[in-house]
């Protein structure tokens, strides 16, 4: 044979012309080849796409995708899975939601059963993050466990025991839930993570008295111009991404704005690329486009922003029902327009109610915005006679087109980068195309002033009539509503849940002051400490220095990872904690830095439901297979660690814990906790006994409003199901998720803000001494010496920091973590692609490997978050280089001023994450 | 007569995401012997792609004047290849400081991912997914000296029986787009199958199906139906390199980029990508298909109808696969 096959091949390649005649093969393939029969070894084929079964499942991580995947089991092990993929539509015109996924929910198959899980419980042998490990029994970790955790209940109080969940776990309803019923039943505190990672929407917060205004993702193929701002979604949106491509096909100007050509810049109709930071400068350049054109909705102004408010020239402050009669109700929150249809003051009409009522709850006033007879004016200049005299007012307004005169085009291509002409031409796109939406990522929170970027956004979105419009406003995300949730995990004991801003927990547990003395000057971090420690003595933050922080449970959660100072944070932090318990399926530095390891489920062996705003698609997760090694879900864990707390404690002989919530005196008895934790009482007031996470997700089904009619069996059997009153890209009331801008815009009910209104202009002392009173831009804060600035993205290969290490996606990458540098960059420091680079600065330093790419804006360097320290030389990530772990702003630390208050976890001060600086130099390995 | 099944893929829809990709190594190519084979690979262009370089040995394979041409074979580092990571040591064992490939890879599939061409902010790249093109002049099957190489009557999918296939590697050499792998466990040359037994069932292949960007259309060229269109009737889908010969049957909508800049950084008429790397890429014929498209977008920025954006547009997801008897896997 051999000998045939070497002579053929001489013949092949030594005659042309034969190999000519032999080219008639392809013609006839049947003629030419008679006498060969194919085909037998094609059954092979056909046998390997076959299966033992199919289970419904998805992914319950917080990448917002829950997307339908047919699980096939073969062997009784998972094989492969699929996307279900048959969903329906939003409206009659936008494309379908099908068929969803991505190449890591492609890949979990394979990576549940990679080298990086964690089998059964270990503990710690060896120093920390030795990776010197015992593997113990579940009895033996939690009964070790249950008895320090009664020791630092007793002893510093339940608040110096956190529970922190991740992203690997946010997002399935039921095991969220039971982790949160946990922490409600033993007063445990629960740092939040949303503005921990920097994302909390707060601007929108400020603005809207909502932080979350979204519809579902089909909104976007309505919009007629939609500027995707700081958002790759191409990356970080994938089942999604599909949508803004067909709205430009469909005629959409669609507009990337980035200061990197990323994936979703080269699909945009056109691509404005600003310096890093500088977006607000931007925004307000097309609202001073807008502005100036004119292109305002007047009436939609009028009505439901506080633009006609009438402002006092002599202080700055808003025209309030007290200056005008001091004795007056409430008249503190009384606010006035000018009407011109009288040429007087009025009254606002539903400004003066009091407290706000906050986002989430019926907003319990019949008052309505609607003016009725009342005509606003928006411009002009007035006396109005008050307790005190006559003083002068205007508007905000006014005050926003004096304001806006600073920010002409030509200054801000200044600031920018940004050509004047482009800015005009896409303001003026979005002035006109309408619906215009905003499509933000979550980016933009992470700069310390992100919260004026949103305010430039909304104030785009006001201005044009968008904010409320299908197909227009701002687009950040819709969560579920908490009824379900809250339902479970209060049930039995009433609401007693602690959370935490991660942002002012780690000022007074990391570095705090010190740490902005040392990178931003003396100065400055006295500045921040003064209103930081006013804040407190105001009460309007609590002090979490009076609170010990002693043991740390990491559930699905890999602070190690991402908490700005990396291994700064975990020296002074983390590992400042006596006790770490990580429960998760994968390794991570997180679980490497513990002492109790403890192994969870993933998401094919476990029951539980997922929900995101997204679509309008509740989806089912079900057990393929069961649980790897030991692992166990999540409440099944908490459910062996609350048996041992309450074995321990009777053993013990534990008296009840006391302690207080909102200022009230309770107590815990942890002899009693266990039991607590598996009894329901249902809204028929019939009993429930939890055997499991099923039962869990039945009862939270049951008390989701708009999910009524579904039981977690139809869910198994169908997958997904359609939440109710979803049938157009808005939420309608009846569904699961929030109606709040809708129920300002549509059915004129006051916004939960302290004027009622889109709230653009802050009166509060610190906002107009911070110059923030109204919307405007503040550049981003460096690090002396330092000239490049460290931009960052949720990464296209992993979900924050899973699927990292999978070999394939890693593979599909360059190995090892890579940072996008300019050529030029590269070039003036000796780096050439495939180098190894040290990143640093005067707070810390990293090594990576140098993607030399043009896409990179001169001058930064980008690199994909996510990559666990645990793969760079030394365990330091990009982490090393944010310097920014105490930079709190003073206006989000405002509290006592209407909805500006400390209300986690919808208003609580941003983590910041961008606001600083670096340098790199080749590096060469030791 | 049998009819030719087709892939029209629109690389303005088209994110790297690479779940094409892992949609086919779970389902194909998960053994021990295929660890560097992704029958299917998205790529960033311009770029050496994967394997490295697989252009420049195009040029010296398929076709030229009717004659088979033999490009010589790729070193496997060209390749790069799945390689596993050390969280036995660094994990669990503590014997190693980092997490780490245990072999550490010089090249991939997709290494230059995102290296964008030009000069920024006039830089640009794109996304290429390919495949087997399933040619009507295979190169491969030409070249298999043992004939283990055939294309099926029925509906033009061109397979190696790994029955005979005696791992002799002259189709890896003739292929111009380096589509066919070699397992060097079981010493055979494999490829990319069009997912036969699942078209055979009225399922489209799997990178097409599992496709989250809802990009590739599927379906026979003798059909009415979206290829037909596109294919024949719009001619805005092109097949890749027409020039090695072998006339492919996958086709590619070429990208359109945003609008560059001027010198004092205007929007600008002058197209992002060069039109003579379009027409290295996709021919001569991509001049009038850029052009139809653009104004058939135009159509629809005007608010008129477009038979052809509503086409690629595609609301309903199942639109894509025009096979008979579509069910769901």
């Amino acid at each position: 044979m051999t000998e045939f096959t070497a002579d053929r091949r001489e013949f092949v390649l030594g005659g042309s012309a034969l190999a000519a005649g032999l080219s008639l093969k392809y013609a006839s393939p049947v003629e030419a080849q008679s006498g060969q029969v194919y085909g037998a070894w094609e059954d092979v084929m056909r046998g390997k796409w076959t299966w033992d079964k199919v289970v419904r499942g998805s992914r319950g991580l917080n990448c917002t995708g829950h997307c339908a995947m047919n699980v096939y089991v073969k062997n009784g092990i998972v094989w492969r899975e699929e996307q279900q993929g048959e969903y329906g539509r939003s409206g009659d015109d936008t494309p379908d939601y099908g068929p969803r996924g991505c190449q890591k929910g492609l890949r979990h198959s394979k990576y549940m059963y990679g080298r990086q899980r964690v089998l059964y419980p270990m503990k710690r042998t060896g120093e920390r993050g030795s990776g010197q490990w015992e593997r113990v029994s579940w009895d033996q970790a939690c009964d070790e466990i249950a008895d320090k955790f009664i020791d630092y209940a007793i002893e510093h109080g339940p608040e110096s025991i956190t529970i922190a969940m991740g992203t690997q776990m946010t997002l399935k309803r039921a095991s969220f839930g039971s982790l949160f019923r946990f922490a409600n039943l033993t007063g445990i505190m629960v740092p939040e993570t949303f503005a921990g990672v920097g994302d909390l929407p707060v601007g929108a917060y400020q603005v809207l008295g909502y932080e979350l205004p979204g519809d579902n993702m089909a909104a976007v193929f309505k919009s007629k111009v939609c500027l995707v701002w700081a958002c790759n979604p191409a990356a970080t949106r994938i089942p999604d991404a599909h949508f803004f491509w067909e709205a430009r096909y469909n005629g959409t100007d669609v507009v990337v704005i980035s200061p990197d050509f990323n994936g979703s810049s080269l699909h945009a109709s056109r691509w404005l690329n600003p310096k890093p930071g500088t977006d607000a400068a931007l925004a307000m350049a097309m609202a001073q486009v807008i502005m100036e054109d004119r292109s305002i909705e007047w009436d939609y102004v009028r009505e439901q922003t506080d633009l006609p408010f009438l402002v006092r020239t002599d202080n700055r402050k808003f025209l309030r029902g007290s200056d005008v009669d001091p004795e007056s109700d409430g008249g503190d929150k009384r606010f006035y327009i000018w009407d011109e249809a009288s040429n007087q003051a009025a009254l606002a009409p539903a400004t003066g109610f009091g407290e706000t009522a906050g986002r989430g709850l019926e907003l319990e006033t019949d008052q309505t915005i609607a003016l009725g007879a009342l005509k606003p004016a928006l411009e002009g200049r007035w006396t109005v006679e008050t307790a005190s005299g006559p003083v002068e007012v205007t508007t905000v307004f006014e005050l926003l087109k004096t304001q806006l005169q600073a920010y002409t085009p030509e200054r801000v291509q200044e600031e920018t980068g940004v050509h004047a002409d482009n800015i005009r031409s896409v303001a003026r796109s979005f002035a006109t195309a309408k619906p215009g939406m905003i499509f933000a990522g979550y980016r933009m929170n992470k700069w310390l002033h992100g919260d004026l970027l949103l305010r430039g956004c909304l104030l785009m979105c006001a201005l044009t009539g968008n904010t409320g419009r299908a197909g227009g406003g701002l687009q950040t995300t819709q969560l579920p509503n908490a009824d379900g949730l809250l339902a479970y995990a209060f049930n039995g004991v009433g609401p007693r849940l602690k959370v935490a801003a991660t942002s002012l927990w780690d000022y007074a547990h990391g570095e705090g002051a010190d740490l902005n003395r040392r990178m931003y000057g003396d100065n400055y971090a006295e500045y921040i400490d003064k209103h930081h420690s006013e804040a407190i003595d105001r009460r309007w933050i609590p002090d979490y220095a009076k609170t010990p922080w002693k043991m740390g449970f990491m559930a699905g959660h890999n602070p190690g990872n991402w908490r700005a100072g990396g291994e700064g944070w975990r020296e002074s932090a983390m590992l400042a904690l006596e006790t770490i318990v990580t429960l998760t399926p994968n390794m991570s530095v997180t679980a490497m830095f513990s002492d109790y390891v403890l192994p969870i489920a993933d998401h094919y062996e476990r029951q539980d439901y997922v929900m995101e705003g997204r679509t309008p698609y509740a989806q089912v997760m079900d057990a393929a297979v069961p649980p790897l090694g030991e692992s166990l879900d999540d409440w099944g864990a908490f459910e062996r660690l609350t048996a041992a707390i309450s074995k321990r404690a009777i053993e013990r002989g534990i008296a009840p814990v006391e302690d207080q919530i909102f200022g009230q005196p309770i107590s815990h008895d942890y002899t009693k906790v266990n039991a607590i934790y598996k009894s329901l009482t249902r809204k028929d007031g019939s009993q429930l006994k939890v055997s499991g996470t099923g039962d869990v997700a039945q009862f939270m089904i049951e008390h989701s409003k708009g999910l009524s009619k579904v039981s977690y069996k139809k869910l198994q059997r169908d997958g997904f199901v359609r939440v109710d009153d979803s049938a157009d890209v808005q939420f309608g009331k009846g569904s699961n998720y929030s109606h709040y801008v809708l129920d300002s815009v549509t059915d004129k009910k006051p916004y939960s803000t302290l004027t009622g209104r889109q709230q653009f202009y802050m009166d509060h002392d610190w906002f107009l001494q911070e110059g923030e009173g109204l919307p405007t831009y503040r550049p981003p804060k460096s690090l002396d010496g330092f000239g490049l600035r460290l931009t960052m993205g949720h990464a296209r290969h992993g979900v924050h920091s899973m699927y990292r290490d999978d070999s394939l996606m890693v593979s599909l990458q360059r190995g090892e973590p890579d940072v996008f540098v300019n050529p030029d960059d590269a070039a003036s420091r000796q780096v050439a692609d495939g180098d190894l680079i040290r990143v640093y600065n005067s707070y810390g330093e990293f090594v990576a490997q140098a993607h030399v790419s043009s896409n990179t804006q001169p001058g930064s360097l980008f690199m994909y978050h996510g990559w666990d320290p645990m793969m760079f030389r030394g365990r330091e990530n990009f982490s090393s280089v944010i310097s920014t772990g105490s930079l709190v702003k003073p206006v989000q630390l405002v509290g006592g001023y209407g909805h500006i208050s400390y209300r986690t976890p919808n208003n609580v001060p941003n983590q910041t994450y961008h606001d600083s600086t670096c340098e790199f130099e080749k590096y060469v390995e030791a | 007569m049998g009819k030719q099944v087709a892939m029209v893929i629109d690389l303005n829809k088209c994110i790297g995401c690479q779940a094409c990709t892992a949609a086919c190594k779970s389902l194909w190519t998960d053994e021990e012997g295929q660890e560097s084979m992704l029958w299917n690979n998205v790529e960033t262009k311009p770029g050496p792609g994967y394997p490295k370089n697989w252009e420049e040995k195009g040029e010296r394979s398929g076709w030229k004047d009717g004659v088979l041409q033999y490009g010589g074979l790729h070193p496997d580092e060209d390749f790069g290849g799945e390689k596993l990571l050390n969280h036995g040591a660094a994990y669990f064992e503590g014997t190693a400081d980092r997490l780490q490939q245990e072999e550490p890879m010089g090249y991939g599939a997709n290494w230059d991912e995102d290296t964008s061409s030009g000069d920024y902010p006039n830089n640009y790249h794109f996304y290429l997914p390919r495949l087997c093109n399933h040619c009507t002049k295979p190169a491969c099957l030409e070249a298999c000296p043992v004939r283990a190489i055939y294309k099926r009557e029925q509906d033009g999918i061109v397979l190696v029986d790994q029955d005979k296939c005696q791992g002799i590697r002259l189709c890896n050499q003739a292929c111009p787009y380096d589509k066919v792998y070699f397992n060097y466990i079981q010493n055979k040359s494999q490829k990319c199958i069009f997912c036969f037994p699942r078209v055979e069932q009225g399922v489209a292949p799997a990178c097409a199906r599992q496709c989250p960007g809802r990009l590739r259309f599927v379906g026979y060229l003798e059909d009415a139906g979206p290829i037909a269109k596109l294919v024949y009737e719009w001619k805005v889908a092109l097949p890749l390199h027409p020039e090695f010969g072998t006339e492919p049957n996958v086709f590619y909508v070429p990208p359109i980029l945003p609008p560059s800049f001027d010198e004092e950084g205007r929007f600008s008429d002058e197209p992002r990508v060069p039109m003579d790397y379009l027409r290295y890429l996709f021919g001569p014929e991509v001049d009038q298909s850029l052009i139809t498209i653009m104004e058939e977008m135009e159509r629809k920025q005007q608010g008129k109808e477009s038979e052809l954006m509503d086409l690629l547009i595609a609301r309903d997801w199942k639109s894509l696969f025009n096979i008979p008897d579509v069910r769901v896997a």
